[in-house]
């Protein structure tokens, strides 16, 4: 991995930890606060890419096993892997990979701001939502012996917000791609 | 930021972090492989033992695991609303032993412990050519170096907007976030290669 991309993953590792350190953010529209740090993980695939984004997250997921509480509300250590929700958790470095490998493939800088930012919406929403609840639902039903069918009503109740971050996370893509562009494009 | 070690010299301070790495992994595949209420139970008594001889003070030793046992709580409610409470017992037990051997991993192991082992058990990959171990210390201390920078650079476009009368929006706020910490991407990368610390990387 060249410098520059060690530089940039830890640097958005850096990113997803400060956003777990931030208060919840209020959308104007909806009473209920989102909590960033998830966004975050969208961000990566989409920012970076596939490699680098999932890296990212790994990198963080180390911080927490490590003993460092980087997790929003000061969460931290190994323990955190023994909560029913860790399949949330691991689910995030797919999350990110997927979206980061969809991104690469069908965003690049010739497109109309719209198809843009569509596209990145499909792509946070594969990765955040499908991915992670695939692993997260799973991890639910085994390990916390939920079974399938009460894992998966269970999670339905916070997919409303993650469709809500991955249209931020979207937004935030499409204004890092004309900002900053980072993503790999490989058509 | 303060990490979850807790000094003392109790037997799980002095073995070594590799035996605690691996007592966990062994500890959490006999948790699965069994069903027993009567070992499960025995199980979460003897990590509870092995958490309190840590030496954390016992309202911070429980704060500590708040979250996550409220989760399995949770979890095991639903549980047994729907099976017997035999087996909605199985999971909260199991759970609740790898959460006290976990967190008692995790207060008895430095940082420096963690990342010299990680770096260590990363050493045999160099030869596929995947990682380089060193690498792995790199990243997490400019993690952990950049953080502050990162929350302070957030305070002060928080602080742009509210000077300038604007709405405070995530766009608005975390795009420039991003775009500002990542730009100095190439500067970090040429201060660490003129500094010769990566002896591989290029």
């Amino acid at each position: 991995m060249s410098t520059r991309d060690l530089v940039l993953t830890a640097l958005f590792a850096a990113i997803i930890v400060a956003l777990g350190l931030l208060p919840p953010i209020f959308l104007g529209f909806i009473p209920v606060p989102i909590t960033a740090q998830s966004l975050g993980v969208m961000m990566a695939g989409v920012v970076l890419g596939a490699r680098r984004g999932a890296i990212a997250v790994l990198i963080v997921l180390l911080l927490v096993a490590i003993g460092l509480p980087v997790l929003s509300g000061g969460r931290g250590g190994l323990a955190i892997f023994a909560s029913p929700t860790a399949g949330f958790l691991i689910g995030w470095i797919f999350a990110a990979f997927v979206t980061g490998y969809l991104s690469e493939r069908l965003v690049n800088d010739q497109q109309s701001a719209l198809v843009q930012t569509v596209s990145f919406f499909l792509t946070a929403m594969a990765g955040g939502i499908v991915v992670l609840y695939a692993f997260g639902i799973t991890y639910l039903a085994t390990v916390a012996g939920l079974g399938f069918t009460k894992a998966f009503v269970g999670s339905m109740a916070f997919i409303p917000g993650d469709v809500i971050k991955a249209f931020v996370a979207a937004l935030l893509g499409r204004a890092v791609m004309v900002g900053y562009p980072l993503l790999p494009v490989r058509a | 930021m303060q990490s979850l070690y807790v000094e003392g010299n109790s037997v799980m301070h002095r073995i070594s972090p590799r035996l605690k790495l691996l007592s966990l992994a062994a500890f959490s595949i006999a948790l699965f492989v069994t069903g027993n209420l009567v070992l499960l139970s025995i199980a979460a008594l003897l990590a509870a033992i092995v958490y309190r001889m840590v030496g954390l003070p016992l309202r911070d030793g429980l704060r500590r695991l708040r979250p996550i046992f409220l989760t399995i709580a949770v979890v095991a409610l639903f549980n047994l609303i729907f099976h017997p409470w035999q087996e909605a017992l199985v999971p909260l037990l199991r759970l609740t032993a790898l959460m006290l051997f976990a967190a008692t991993v995790t207060a008895t192991t430095s940082i420096t412990a963690f990342i010299d082992e990680v770096t260590a058990l990363a050493r045999p990959l160099e030869r596929t050519g995947w990682v380089q171990a060193d690498d792995i210390g790199l990243a997490l201390g400019l993690v952990l170096r950049f953080v502050p920078e990162i929350v302070g650079r957030y305070q002060a476009i928080r602080e742009a907007h509210i000077a300038r009368g604007l709405k405070i929006r995530p766009t608005t706020l975390l795009a420039p976030l991003i775009i500002l910490t990542l730009k100095d991407a190439d500067n970090i990368a040429a201060a660490i290669d003129a500094r010769g610390i990566r002896r591989h990387g290029s």
